[in-house]
Order: structure tokens, then sequence, then C-alpha cells
């Protein structure tokens, strides 16, 4: 039997019975669509998944990109990918029909690439980041640079990548350098350099988009002077073939993990001749990136549950075949030894990961009904999902990011030695992994995102809309008795998250700005052990009360399953935020009193 | 050219099979159903000949209603139309009297040449092509790894694996049922346009009555072969580790290849 990845019957309760993707098609942006194509959108991402991704899981790793003669070299794969990707439609599926695309809902699209993302994250990188970077110029680029890039790009013949850092400016964007000179010929001569930009370069495509970040000479200093623009590796000549850019790259970096994809540094016009084109107005090209970077962060936390997810079912298989050890009732060495996935430690662990996978997958879900609804919706109840998204989107990010590397330690665990060593796949989980708390906004990043911006914006207005969501979460709990007890300790979390919340925003009041902002990121933790206690709840009203009308017995079993490992999450991982709140609470300027010169020694 | 492709959906090769406690049958509560392995090499040879050729690619299928859902991912993959017997007089059919209903479906229809798998994975009995093409009428290759229809559509070069891997080059008159192996292609993935395009292609449902057949001939009634009872292989024992010195050793094998395994 073929290894197990991700659970499909999952993908389907979430579509289906918590998200309710079919009601969706009730819009006409998505009335030609039904659950009739839902399913073979899955059907099909998962065959592919199986066939053409997972069996270059582990290649992709010992063979990762190589810098030759200033080419980066790749795995035929690659281009394999692309061109099915793109051929298949899926680079540009999100996009409307007038652009080549398919007005597929997030959700179903969210399903099929969590598929690919378990299957092998490296390759799942190169279409998607295309797809994310073709909709960045279609929602601001100019007609002459949609038809320019974006059908090549769907097509998967051209890679498409975010261009932002730079050596000197990595989490600080304010501080970006790379220049833009304008030009009567309607291009802007570019210089400057970029590091760790994704897929820049590599012989899987025939050319490569950057839309990338950069000051017109004499903007603004900060971030109000930042413009977008595409620059490709390759620009079109005047006898329309495919040119040198003056886009040098100059070397790619050796990774810890996530190794199937090349992370390049570029160095642009170094000859004074790197063409870019500008993308909407000048000096908006930190929102327009946004938007991409958004969807990027809720990508990054889907990407990471999805590796967590893969990582265990990899460790329940080894569980249910490893016979070690006799049940601590019964130690008699006569006997046969049992299965390690009998020891309650084992399960614990084992649980520990499911409640971290699937609690994560239901947020990022949640996130992304957010996105289908705010596109089908107007006026208030637009906002108010565009609110949520706002605020959500960082947990989306770090929560699975930093609790998925967590996950994979505890499913490596699992494996005992063997996880340690390459023959099995945990030790490669648990070093692709560990990218996702880094890249697109550190944790640091987030968690100051979540409490310095997203709480307090609109005079908290995304906030007390969440509350409210809570809320009927956890009335709906409430009408079923054996979730009562779940409800309340949701409904005490709700009230620490408030009393946290309060008193930090009482310290911003009083101006003391390093202080509020001290502790942002065990904020954003606090905050997300309760985002994912809220969806496990709204998963447990679901199973709960299908399992009163469902006889099947593989039925039954996944919604006991779901309760269970709610209960996991209830019992485990909630009370955490009791010492987070109380840290949280203190306001004692720690951190932020100490002193560099007390570190050494 | 007008292509037809024999399909039968069936449970998922992943799906862990339980026989029912009565011993008739498997229980299929929760089990996904696929299309046949083996048919999409048929399906993805039938496309390429109609891209090399032109013409049109007709899907036909016996099944319950959920055969559908097969039927579409065909339409996806790039099929054009959709036949589909169903009717509970096709329930519990053997290859026979599956052979009889997909024959009264097909020979209204115009067609140069039938594709289908080398069998069905679940009953994997091979036999229905073999009896569709003597009620047909029309010649049948099995076991095909390599399809070249000629320029005027009239004849085919086949070629079949036989055993000790050689290979058996067969051409044949057109129109005939040529049952596809593992090898003969690479089958496509659904196209997201093609997803969608599916839902609109037509497929045309023939219960008995439209058939033309009675409820004697087909399904179970009609069926020749009758399966009394489903059981899975026993457990196969585990292994003896025979140990000692290497004539011993000899010595003891012979003796239990002789006395137990009856091998020699």
């Amino acid at each position: 039997m073929a290894e197990k990845f991700v659970s499909m019957r999952n993908l389907r309760f979430l579509l289906y019975e918590i998200f309710d993707v079919e009601s969706l098609t009730r819009y006409p942006y998505f009335q030609d669509h039904s659950r009739e194509i839902f399913e073979m959108v899955l059907d099909t991402g998962e065959k592919m998944g199986r066939d053409l991704l997972h069996p270059y899981f582990a290649e992709m790793d010992r063979n990762p990109p190589e810098f030759v003669d200033g080419k980066v070299k790749v795995l035929p794969m690659v281009r394999t990918l692309m061109k099915e990707c793109g051929e298949g439609g899926w680079i540009g599926a999100h996009a409307s029909y007038e652009r080549g695309g398919q007005q597929m809902p997030t959700l179903v699209l969210n399903a099929f690439r969590f598929i690919f993302c378990a299957a092998n994250y490296s390759a799942s990188v190169y279409p998607f980041l295309t797809g994310g970077a073709a909709q960045l110029i279609e929602s601001f680029g100019s007609e002459d640079l949609i038809e320019t890039y974006v059908p090549r790009m769907f097509s998967g013949e051209w890679q498409g990548t975010m261009a932002l850092t730079e050596p000197q400016a990595g989490s600080s964007l304010t501080d970006l350098a790379t220049t833009a000179e304008p030009t009567d010929a309607g291009y802007y001569k570019i210089k400057g350099q970029k590091i760790f930009i994704s897929a820049a370069d590599h012989d899987g495509v025939d050319n490569v988009v950057n839309l990338l970040l950069a000051r017109i000479k004499g903007a603004p200093p900060g971030v109000k002077g930042i413009s977008m623009f595409v620059v490709p590796q390759k620009r079109i000549g005047e006898n329309g073939k495919l040119e040198g850019n003056d886009l040098l790259t100059t070397g790619i970096y050796h990774k810890l993990g996530y190794r199937g994809s090349p992370i390049t540094q570029l160095s642009l016009g170094e000859n004074d001749d790197c063409r870019g084109w500008l993308v909407g107005e000048p000096n908006k090209g930190l929102r327009y990136m946004f938007q991409l970077m958004n969807e990027a962060r809720i990508d990054v936390g889907m990407s990471a549950a999805a590796i967590a997810s893969a990582a265990y079912y990899a460790s329940l298989q080894y569980t249910q075949e490893r016979p070690q050890g006799r049940p601590v009732t019964s130690k008699d060495p006569t006997q046969p030894q049992v299965p390690i996935i009998e020891h309650a430690d084992v399960k614990r662990m084992l649980l520990f990961q499911r409640a971290v996978v699937e609690g994560s997958m239901s947020l990022i879900f949640q996130c992304a009904r957010y996105v289908d609804l705010s596109h089908v919706l107007d006026g208030e109840e637009k906002e108010r999902c565009e609110l949520l998204l706002d605020l959500l989107t960082p947990i989306a990010k770090s929560y699975p990011a930093e609790m998925g590397s967590l996950a994979v330690s505890a499913g490596l665990q699992c494996l005992g030695g063997y996880g340690y060593c390459d023959e099995f796949p945990l030790e490669q989980h648990y070093r692709d992994m560990r990218i996702h708390p880094i890249h697109e906004g550190t944790t640091g990043i987030q968690g100051m995102d979540l409490l310095g911006r997203k709480v307090v914006m609109k005079g908290g207005k995304a906030f007390m809309l969440y509350l409210q969501e809570l809320e009927k979460t956890i009335e709906a709990a409430r009408a079923l008795e054996p979730l009562k007890p779940h409800a309340d300790d949701l409904q005490r979390a709700t009230e620490t998250l408030k009393d946290v919340t309060g008193r930090l925003t009482g310290i911003a009041a009083e101006g003391k700005i390093d202080l509020f902002l001290a502790d942002a990121t065990l904020y954003l933790e606090l905050f997300g052990i309760i985002a994912i206690a809220w969806q496990w709840l709204v998963q447990a009203v679901a199973a709960r009360k299908a399992l009163d009308t469902d006889s099947i017995e593989a039925e039954r079993n996944f919604y006991t399953g779901k309760l269970y490992t709610c209960r996991y999450f209830f019992a485990y991982e909630l009370p955490k935020i009791e010492g987070l709140a109380r840290r949280l609470k203190a306001c004692d300027g720690l951190t932020v009193e100490m002193k560099e010169a007390f570190f050494e020694d | 050219m007008d292509i037809l492709v024999c399909m039968k959906q069936v449970p998922d090769t992943e799906t862990k099979i339980v026989i029912n406690p009565e011993g008739t049958g498997i229980v299929t509560d929760g089990i996904k159903y696929v299309m046949n392995p083996y048919d999409e090499f048929a399906v993805e040879e039938a496309l390429k000949i109609k891209e090399k050729m032109g013409g049109t690619v007709t899907i036909v299928s016996m099944g319950p209603q959920r055969a559908t859902e097969a039927i579409r991912t065909a339409l996806a993959m790039g099929a054009d139309k959709g036949v589909h017997l169903c009717d509970d007089a096709f329930e519990g059919a053997d290859s026979y009297s599956t052979a009889k209903a997909l024959a009264a479906a097909i020979k209204p229809l115009s067609y140069d040449i039938i594709l289908g798998g080398k069998q069905a994975v679940d009953h994997d009995n091979a036999q229905v092509y073999a009896a569709l093409a003597e009620l047909l009428d029309i010649s049948h290759v099995s076991i095909v790894t390599q399809l070249d229809v000629a320029e005027d559509g009239k004849s085919a070069v086949a070629q079949r694996e036989v055993e000790g891997g050689a290979r058996e080059v067969i051409e044949v008159s057109l129109p005939a049922f040529i049952a596809c192996q593992k090898g003969l292609n690479e089958p496509r993935y659904a196209s997201l346009p093609g997803i969608m395009k599916a839902k609109k292609k037509p497929i045309d449902v023939i219960d008995l009555a439209k058939s033309g057949l009675s409820a004697d001939e087909v399904g179970e009634k009609g069926a020749k072969l009758k399966i009394r009872k489903f059981f899975l292989p026993p457990e196969r024992e585990a292994g003896k580790i025979l140990e000692g010195e290497p004539e011993e050793l000899a010595t003891q094998l012979v003796k239990l290849l002789r006395e137990e395994a009856k091998a020699i």
C-alpha cells in the first residue's frame, strides 16, 4: 500500500461538513461549480500528489539544485511538474474566466495544495509561488503587463517569485535599498541586490518573473517610498525573442531543509541594463505586496500543517508495526511484545500531532472561507470577513509553523533511533519544517503584527468580531451535553484573552510601547492556542452531531477520533494559556531591561 | 475515428477489502470507487488516437448510479460523451451478462475501434472483452502494450505481452477490441478546464428497456457464473528456520520437502 501523507477523509470533512464549500455555489461567481467538480479536483490532486510529487520527496532532498556556470540546475521533474500544473490549469485556477482561470474557490484550492505540500513540500513551491505572483500582476498591473506575463506564468512556462529581502533589509523592509530609475521608454532601470529569493533562477522553466520591491529615485524614505516592479530574468527583445536582462544569479544557499527548491542571491543592474516595469502606482509597492504576502503567510501555515500531516502518518504507520515492550500491567517476558501504539505515551505523541495538524488545518480552511466570502459579499459582511481574515492571518501562519515543528519532533520521537536516520522520512520532515517559523515574516514579526496592528486596528473591531465568533461556537457546543465542559473551558479562555489584551492595550495607552510589544510573541502563542481550541470545538460539534446519525463503522471511528483529539487539545494544550497569561500580565519589562553586556560569559 | 472505451468503476486499489458476514460479497459502506486503472490506459490511448486522427471518444460503462463519477472523470480527461448502462436489473452480472449488456449498448453506435482495460481489478476475470468481441463479431487483441492505428483507420498493429517477456506483434483489421495493459502509455491527469467542461458533456443513460434486452438476459439472472462464497485466503503459516551443520540441514530439508511439502 502506498505511503499515506494526507487524510482525504479529513479534507472532505473540513470542506463539506465544517466549512460547507457547496454553499459558495449559490453566489454567481462560483455558480458553475458543484460538489462533483470539487470531488474531481480532490481526486486529481490526490493522484498528482501520489504519482507526480511524492516519488521525488527524498530524491529532491538528496539531489538539491546545483549552481553551475552561473545557472541553477534542478531535477527534470520540476519542468514536468510545471508543465502538468500549467497545462492542467492549476496555476491559474483561482483567476477569473476572463483572465484564463476557473474561478475555483480558495477552500477547494487549499485542499488541492495541501495534498501537494504534504506529498513533497519543495516541489509544491514552484507552481504555487508562480500562481501567487501572477495574481499580483493581475490585481495591480496594467493590461500590457498582464497580457505579457500572466498567460505564460499560468501555463507554467515562466516561474513567478516575490523578491523582497536584501542583505540589510530582511524583517525590516523599511531599509530596502534597491533603486529604480525612470526612463523615457516606459521602463525603470533597476539596481541592487536581493537575497533569499525562492526559485528566482532554475532550468525547469524558460524564464523567471520577479515581483520585486525597489525605491524609485527620490521616493520618500521608509515603507512609503517602496514600489513594485516586474523584473524578468529575461526580457522580451524587439524581435520578440527573450534576451538577458542584466539580472545575475550570484549564488544559491545551502539549507537545512526544503532543499528541493533553490534559494537564490541576485545582483541586478551591474551593467546598468536591468529593466523593470512598474506595477500599479509608485510608492504603493508594499501595500500590493501584502496582498500576496498575506496569502503567502496562510500558505506557509498550510504547508507547515501539511508537512506535519505527512510526519504524522509516517509515525502512525511505524507505531502500528513496531513491536517493542509489553503493557506496563503485564511484564511477562514470555509474552510477545506489543506494537508501540499500545503504549499510552506513544498515543499521547500521536494525539499531539493530530491535534496540531487538524487544528491548524481547520483554522487555515476557516481563513480560506473568509477569502471566498469576501470575494462574493458586499458592504458590512465583506468587511467582517476581511477583518477576521486580517486578524487571524498571523495565527494561521505561526501556529502551524511553530507547533508543527514540535509535532514533527514528536513524530520523529515515535520512531526512536530510526527517526533520526534518513531511511525513514521523519528526519527530512523535521528539517523541511524548520523554515516555516522563519520565512514570510518570522514568528516575532507575526506577534508584533497581531498585537501591535491587528488587535487594535479600527478601534479593536476585528478583535470584537473574533470574540463574537468564539461566542457562537461556545453556544453551539453548549447545546450538546457531552461538549458542555469544553464550551465552559473555551468561555474561560476567552475571558483570559480579553483580560490579557486589556492589560496590554492599557500599557500601550500609557505610551509604554516597548513594554506593550516586548512579549508579543507570547501573546501570539496564547492567542493561537485559543484559536485552535475554537477550531477544535467547531469540529467537535460537527463530529458529535454526525455520530448521532452515522452507522458506518469507519465513519464512527473517524468522528470518535475527532472527539478524542478535541478532548486531548482541551486537556493538554489549552491549559498552557494560564502560564502565558500570567507572564503576559506581569509586564515587568524583563527582556527590555536586560543589557547586551549581561549576555557575555 | 469513432472510438469507444469500455470502462468500469471499481473500488480504489487502496481500499481495505472486508468480506461481509454472510460471505456473499464485500462490505461496500465507505468504499471509495475509482476508474479501473487498466481502463485509464484505454482512455489515454483513445485520446491519443483522437488527437492524431480526429473523431470522438465515447465512454461506455455499466454500473450503478455512482459509476457516473468515473464516466465524468474520463470526460474530464478529454473524452466526448458517455453511455451509462444503469438499471437494477444489471446488478450481480458476471462477465458474460456484462458483455451482453455492453454489446446491446454498443451495437447501435458507430465505432471504428473499441478499447478497454485488460481486466477490471475487482473481480479480475479478464473475460468481458473477449465475450463482447464475440457478441459484436469483431476481433480482439489482449494485453496490448503498444498500438499503432493505420492512417486509413482500417487496421492496427498491436504488440502484446506473452510469456517469458517476449512480445507478439499482431496486425488486426478494425473494428476490433484492444485490451490495454500497463506500459501502453502514461494516462494523463484530468485538467481543471477539462473537469469544468466534463459536467456539460452528454451521458446517455440506458436502462433495461432502452437496452432492448430482457431481465433474464442480464445481471444476475443472465449470469452463467454463480459465486457461492467470498472468503479470504488462509493466512500463511510462519516459515521454519532450520539450524545445524550444512550436511544435517540438507538431510532435514530433503525430509521436509518430501514428507511435509510433498514437493519431491
